[in-house]
């Protein structure tokens, strides 16, 4: 189907995202919470766009609204950075030395905001992407506890989460960088909790915990491939790529 | 009470319920009246029992102000201070009870027999000033009225008038 994005005709599936299409023809629309591995968490609220749908004009989240008829999308105007900017003003106020904050901050125009008291100490803006990511992992091992201004990520009673099995999974969705790990000596520290990392069998690296490696032979069996780092496994792939096709007379 | 007595108490006030995540809020209101609080086992047992993730029984547990993970007094005071009650002295019915049981706000007494609360609204505005001691209201309240209150209830004769 065809739909109209600020002005232009582009083609559009039954069902995707506003955010997806707009992606693949090139406009930029802001986001924070998203992550195309986990998309729709629709929290950030900062991909918001203006749509006429059956000739009703309203502003919708890009991220998780699912393009079902010929509408018209506009993703830039005078109310939508009004929208931008307050929401950013106000994660500032939560996570004032987030970089990627200070980023978006910089490119909507928004400069500081000093009318209320900002946490220096936090980046986390409540997001709940690392909840998504740990929940997705099946693991559960961390949730958003307490309520209002109390909110924050955290493990039942604060206490190490014993279903955690340290894959960091939460730590690298998380746009902002506010959870904190430590890897040194071939452990990982996250969470309260101490892993013995493992080293990939090609260069050594120590790419993942023990607990990790052990939960994803639990759920996925023995013939999965986990014994080299993400990089050396790309590259022996490759290698064997290039083996075949020379092989053929290329 | 010793731990194993908290799990299989919990698993037989768990056992009323199907196991299923939907009755979560339920079976923790049940267990919260039962001991008024939520003992950590509690919510283990409930976790397995319900198949809801610990961490996120945690969750619902801290979200909700109904729910305590301390244990509490004998009688919990719930001091309304909802926009009427605070315009007719609520806070002077904390500094009275301060000055009678010696507690604060989310404080329960050394001999165990009172909690006390400030609720944001308990819906009775025309009784304001109001609060609540276990499932009883006790309206237009004045610091005298409050005293012979906690007396009766010091007593420990006082049963909730429904």
């Amino acid at each position: 189907m065809e739909i109209i994005i600020d002005g232009k005709k582009v083609e559009a599936q039954y069902g995707e995202t506003i955010l997806e299409a707009a992606k693949r023809n090139d406009v930029y629309i802001p986001t924070l919470c998203h992550s195309e591995a986990l998309p729709g968490l629709a929290t950030c609220r900062l991909c918001m766009v203006e749509i006429v749908e059956n000739g009703v004009t309203k502003r919708v989240a890009s991220c998780s609204y699912p393009i079902q008829s010929e509408i018209e999308v506009v993703t830039d105007n005078e109310k939508l950075r009004r929208i931008r900017k307050t929401l950013l003003k106000l994660y500032y106020t939560m996570a004032p030395n987030s970089e990627m904050i200070r980023k978006l901050m910089e490119q909507q125009d928004v400069r500081e905001f000093n009318r209320c008291k900002v946490d220096t100490e936090n980046k986390c803006t409540l997001c709940g992407l690392c909840v998504k990511a740990c929940e997705t992992m099946g693991t559960n091992a961390i949730y958003t506890v307490f309520r209002g201004a109390a909110k924050k990520v955290g493990t039942p009673f604060d206490e190490p989460s014993e279903p955690c099995i340290g894959c960091g999974a939460c730590a690298s969705v998380c746009p902002t960088n506010a959870i904190e790990y430590l890897e040194e000596n071939g452990t990982r520290a996250i969470w309260g909790k101490t892993f013995k990392m493992v080293q990939c069998k090609a260069c050594g690296k120590y790419f993942a915990t023990e607990e990790e490696i052990a939960y994803l032979y639990q759920k996925l069996g023995d013939d999965i491939d986990i014994k080299k780092c993400e990089t050396c496994r790309k590259k022996a792939n490759a290698n064997r790529f290039i083996a075949a096709i020379k092989a053929e007379g290329f | 009470m010793d731990l194993s007595q908290i799990k299989q108490e919990t698993l037989v006030v768990a056992s009323t319920y199907k196991p299923e995540p939907r009755f979560l809020l339920a079976v923790l209101q049940d267990i919260q009246r039962k001991y008024k609080y939520l003992p950590k086992q509690s919510l283990e047992v409930v976790s397995e029992y319900l198949d809801v993730p610990l961490t996120k029984v945690y969750g619902v547990v801290t979200f909700y102000k109904a729910f305590s993970l301390t244990p509490k007094g004998e009688n919990i005071i719930k001091v309304c201070d909802g926009t009427a009650c605070h315009i007719k002295g609520s806070m002077n019915l904390i500094t009275e009870i301060k000055a009678v049981l010696g507690i604060d706000p989310g404080q329960t007494t050394a001999d165990g027999k009172f909690s006390l609360e400030i609720v944001n609204c308990i819906g009775s505005c025309a009784l304001a000033p109001v609060m609540m001691i276990n499932e009883s209201y006790y309206g237009k309240l004045t610091p005298a009225k409050l005293r012979a209150v906690l007396e009766s209830y010091r007593e420990g004769g006082m049963v909730d008038a429904k």
